[in-house]
């Protein structure tokens, strides 16, 4: 097909809008278009059963720019809104749990139900259950902020936690400054400069600004020269099977009776295999920056930039 | 006494029936009629722990946590490592028997994994709570100035919070372990062991620093999962020594395992 190129300046030109002006609704795309391109070049399915798609926001909103980040919190999404990127691609939930919002087409539950005896986690999940309520106030003034700053809030999770470039393991390490060291380029092992776990710590806690998220478990003189990188949660069988792989592995999260434990019975052994945990989010961030690069050369119509959630926890002191 | 006979004294004495069909509360390893020269209660049968109570001569363990790094104390995806092997050996060396009282502790009327933690950060009103200790009131501080008690009265290393360090609170709702309850709208601050810090059943982490966003006062204060069900198994030690006789019981804690 044979097409002529009109600029945004003769667009706005025949349309008759001011050319100088910033260019609105006749060119910018729609946030479910941006969406489609975006799942359209990540290819597979995306069943609408899935964690993934739009939390917030009308999906008829121009779009200006993206922000992508490891959690929208409201101050990524203050961040999104000042920067003008209206379109926010969050890896993790917005709405405080895998649900990402209250249970949909639910009767409103009685008033003070959210006040009453709280929820317990079970072994399988996160700190409790029993939905978000609709009137819970953070909520409300989230989706409020949201609405008024025309705001989308997209996920984006499984498409791009599974994607065969694994950015979210070569974001990681390239936020540490080891990507060179990369031993294969399908697995998460890295050779970095020799150094003491001690030491690698603090290079850690430097490079990604972390606060007080940063947890390490094993001999803190033993000598560093591979690590394994596992961004987000860590399961079990990987810390059984791979230990040895590496003098340390570096998680985002793990089960303190499983990983954890394992690690420490490690260092009570005499083996030298340290686990650092950096809190899941601090560890998904630099793969979430690596998704704004992809994006750049995506979808080209809107600029896009990464707002780190960053490390939200702080130590007593 | 043998193994056998504690673990049915125990079951004699406790405040609701033995929950005979838990895959928790049952003897990981060990012989049930070995004699007990002397018992170590405990958050977790560490490696290091184990091999503090052995050097004790205490040669039953009274575990609240698993053994084998699994919930379930399942070998299966273990036995092949090298640990698991160092593990086991050492415990069979030296005769160990290790008896788990996850369940049992925790459907008591009063929990001592509760109680324990509360008295340990200086939070009163939960002396004869149960699992569910309910929002408790505290004199009104700042949530740095709270987590600052908890850490120094407790002397638990590795304090992670959310939340304005400034903000004014007064009420505090606690859960052990991985029971870490969701924030509710009644509590300024939650104190919790462990969970997911996202994509879970309900994400504290992320509910705390938008509403602080927001200007609420609220905090989230999380202990570790072991510390925060720890100390409350000195006085299971204590509970024991009024009916079990002649033996030594000792509480043997499970390490912080946490540094940086």
């Amino acid at each position: 097909m044979k097409r002529t190129h009109l600029s945004r300046r003769e667009f706005a030109a025949i349309a008759g809008t001011v050319a100088t002006a910033p260019l609105r609704g006749a060119t910018a795309p729609t946030a479910q278009s941006v969406i489609e391109k975006l799942q359209t070049a990540l290819g597979g399915e995306w069943p609408a059963t899935g964690v993934e798609g739009i939390k917030a926001g009308d999906p008829s909103t121009p779009i200006k720019g993206i922000a992508t980040t490891a959690m929208a919190t409201m101050e990524v999404l203050k961040q999104a809104a000042k920067a003008n990127a209206n379109l926010v691609i969050s890896y993790e939930p917005t709405f405080f749990g895998r649900a990402d919002g209250p249970p949909k087409a639910a009767p409103a539950p009685p008033a003070g139900a959210a006040a009453g005896a709280p929820g317990r986690g079970g072994r399988g999940g996160g700190g409790g259950f029993g939905g978000l309520s609709p009137d819970d106030p953070v909520y409300k003034g989230k989706k409020d902020f949201i609405e008024k700053n025309s705001l989308v809030v997209y996920r984006l999770f499984d498409h791009w936690k599974s994607r065969k470039e694994g950015e979210m393991v070569t974001g990681l390490a390239e936020a540490l400054g080891w990507s060179k060291g990369r031993v294969k380029p399908d697995d998460v092992i890295y050779e970095i400069p020799s150094a003491s776990y001690e030491d690698v710590v603090a290079q850690i806690k430097k490079k990604l600004n972390m606060h007080g998220g940063l947890r390490a478990v094993g001999d803190r003189k033993a000598t560093i020269r591979k690590v394994m990188l596992f961004p987000g949660p860590m399961a079990p069988e990987l810390i059984y099977k791979r230990y040895t792989d590496a003098d340390l592995m570096i998680a985002g999260e793990v089960r303190e009776w499983e990983n954890t434990f394992f690690a420490a019975d490690i260092f009570a052994a005499g083996e030298k295999h340290g686990l650092i945990t950096l809190g899941r989010v601090a560890s998904e961030d630099p793969g979430m920056r690596a998704c704004a690069a992809w994006l750049k050369n995506t979808i080209k119509e809107v600029p896009s930039q990464f707002i780190a959630a960053g490390d939200l926890y702080w130590r007593a002191v | 006494m043998k193994v056998r006979e504690v673990i049915e004294a125990i079951k004699q004495h406790l405040s609701v029936p033995f929950p005979e069909r838990s895959t928790r509360d049952t003897l990981k390893i060990g012989d049930p009629e070995m004699e007990v020269k002397g018992i170590a209660t405990t958050m977790m049968a560490t490696f290091d722990m184990l091999k503090r109570a052995n050097a004790a001569g205490l040669n039953m363990i009274i575990t609240h946590e698993d053994t084998w790094w699994n919930d379930r104390d399942d070998i299966k995806d273990v036995q092949a490592t090298e640990l698991y092997k160092k593990k086991l050996d050492f415990i069979n060396q030296n005769k160990l028997a290790i008896w788990r009282n996850h369940d049992t502790t925790h459907a008591q009327k009063v929990d001592i994994t509760v109680t324990g933690t509360l008295r340990s950060i200086g939070v009163k009103g939960g002396e004869n709570a149960s699992m569910r200790a309910g929002v408790l009131p505290i004199p009104e501080t700042t949530l740095g100035d709270f987590a600052s008690q908890a850490k120094r009265l407790s002397g638990f290393r590795e304090i992670r919070c959310v939340g304005d360090p400034k903000a004014k609170v007064s009420k505090v709702l606690f859960g052990p372990g991985y029971a870490t309850p969701r924030f509710s709208l009644d509590t300024d601050v939650v104190v919790g062991g462990e969970s997911q810090e996202a994509d879970g059943g309900f994400d504290n982490v992320e509910y705390v620093a938008d509403a602080t966003s927001l200007g609420m006062n609220k905090g989230l204060v999380m202990l570790g999962h072991v510390v925060s069900e720890q100390n409350g198994h000195e006085d299971q030690a204590k509970w024991l020594q009024t009916f079990i006789k002649g033996i030594p019981i000792q509480f043997v804690p499970a390490e912080e395992p946490f540094w940086g």
